[in-house]
């Protein structure tokens, strides 16, 4: 005979965040932050091949923390979505508001229904077009969706690494400056993350339809400088 | 369409024309015979390249349209023609275009040209053995892991073959090939295999009447593109009506005849 014991809303939904925040919390943290002509996506990142930010679509980018299968699957929906809604109706219809939307509901029903809360938490950036602003959408593990103004922080140490990086920059700035604060607010004053542990993609327009461009070491160096 | 979600054992993978069918973006096969598009597209190997010519009508039981593009970048470094249905022949270049983009966002690495020609080929197929709208292809790319030019034409049922000198498609095929034939060397530069392809649209145009020729009133020319180590380029408007105004020069002075030599 099995028993089924009691257990509360409030305490369900306690450990369920536990449980996806301290599997988020064990992964490192990306930045994203809008700079004067595009947006700069910044993780951590020791793998050269498994990434953690990705192009979506012409003007849209990806970017997970957390358990790497989880929001990979993610990313691939994401890149189907787009590419799906860009062949059924038009390039310029492929709208990463909605896609955050579709994003924020699977993983809130993840959350509050399946089996084990997903341990992701996501961006999704656009680069603004005449049709449509600038736009980081941060959705976390349990479903809920923000519109971040300038930049977003993923990952454990979200707080810290957000009041680091707004110190050091307080306004909207050059890609160079832009970097520089995002890399020293993600390793923090005690510590420097070498150049090739560190993933940096833009979204930036270069004349092409597509934006996404992943920065090459060599050239992630020379934007750090010395 | 909701998030495409898919369990790791029914994935369609970096495939958009699985995916597309499996979320019913792609409809049923059905379709009449009246809206055809006749056709001549070539390609013509080169020393460090490929060049395509191709013409610019499309036909149904009248003059449909004098300024169709037949030939499409698929990506940076590959270049896609059709022939045959021209509604299906559009779908068919987006869906190429697409699905070479799709797979390059989901894997992080691009198709190799033979492994872009191989994916055709079941398009073609499913196209062509389900709906009287048949779509014959023709690819042309530059390949970087050979540092070649490469020529890839299909059959009918799909079947993919390589040519390693030059392909042509559609209803002028038969003099187009007869002019390639006469005038193709294994060591053609650039401006000959131009020359050369340019003359095969031009005979082509000359003789069938579902293709078109340089059209001097409207100043309409067949579109000429180059592939080579720096990717897809198109021939500029005034240069191809240069190369195509000497063709017709030669052509007047001879009253029409092209016998003798090649020209």
């Amino acid at each position: 005979m099995t028993n089924f014991f009691y257990v509360s809303p409030e305490q369900l939904i306690k450990d369920r965040a536990e449980f996806a925040q301290k599997g988020i919390a064990r992964g490192r943290s990306i930045v994203a932050a809008i700079y004067d002509v595009g947006v700069v996506m910044v993780a951590e990142n020791t793998s050269a091949s498994l990434n953690k930010i990705s192009e979506i679509y012409d003007r849209i980018a990806f970017a997970g923390v957390g358990r790497y299968n989880e929001f990979d699957r993610l990313r691939e929906a994401g890149i189907r979505w787009a590419d799906g809604t860009g062949f059924t109706y038009s390039r310029e219809d492929v709208d990463a508001r909605a896609l955050a939307n579709y994003y924020a509901q699977h993983v809130g029903d993840m959350f509050t229904e399946g089996q084990k809360p997903l341990e992701v938490e996501i961006l999704v950036a656009q680069l603004g077009s005449a049709l449509r602003p600038t736009k980081l959408y941060r959705i976390a593990y349990e479903g809920t969706i923000s519109d971040e103004a300038r930049f977003a922080v993923l990952g454990g140490d979200a707080e810290t690494i957000k009041s680091r990086f707004v110190a050091a920059q307080s306004d909207v700035a050059p890609l160079a400056e832009t970097l520089r604060h995002a890399v020293d607010a993600l390793s923090g004053p005690d510590r420097t993350i070498e150049v090739v542990d560190l993933e940096v993609c833009v979204l930036e327009d270069r004349g092409t339809r597509r934006t996404f461009n992943r920065l090459s070491d060599q050239r992630v160096g020379e934007l750090l400088g010395p | 369409m909701g998030l495409p979600l898919f369990n790791a054992s029914d994935d369609p993978g970096p495939s958009f024309a699985t995916f597309a069918e499996r979320a019913g973006l792609v409809g049923a096969e059905w379709g009449s015979t009246s809206s055809t598009h006749a056709t001549t597209v070539v390609a013509v190997r080169y020393l460090g390249g490929v060049v395509m010519v191709a013409d610019r009508q499309a036909t149904s039981s009248y003059i449909a349209s004098r300024d169709v593009r037949k030939i499409e970048a698929a990506d940076h470094n590959t270049a896609i023609a059709i022939s045959g249905s021209a509604a299906r022949g559009m779908e068919f270049i987006r869906m190429a275009q697409l699905s070479f983009e799709h797979y390059e966002k989901m894997t992080d690495s691009a198709l190799s040209l033979k492994g872009k020609a191989n994916y055709l080929s079941p398009l073609v197929q499913r196209n062509n053995l389900g709906t009287p709208l048949t779509v014959i292809p023709l690819l042309a790319g530059w390949d970087p892991s050979y540092n070649d030019g490469r020529i890839f034409e299909y059959d009918g049922a799909g079947g993919c073959y390589e040519r390693r000198d030059f392909a042509t498609i559609g209803s002028g095929s038969p003099f187009a090939e007869s002019a390639l034939r006469l005038g193709y060397r294994t060591d053609l530069d650039r401006d000959s295999a131009i020359d050369l392809g340019a003359l095969a649209v031009y005979e082509a145009g000359d003789n069938d009447p579902s293709t078109g020729g340089p059209d001097f009133v409207r100043n309409i020319f067949p579109m000429i593109v180059t592939i080579d180590e720096r990717g897809f380029a198109e021939l500029p408007d005034d240069e191809v009506r240069r190369r195509f105004a000497t063709i017709n020069e030669r052509r007047t002075q001879s009253q029409g005849v092209a016998g003798g030599s090649l020209r």
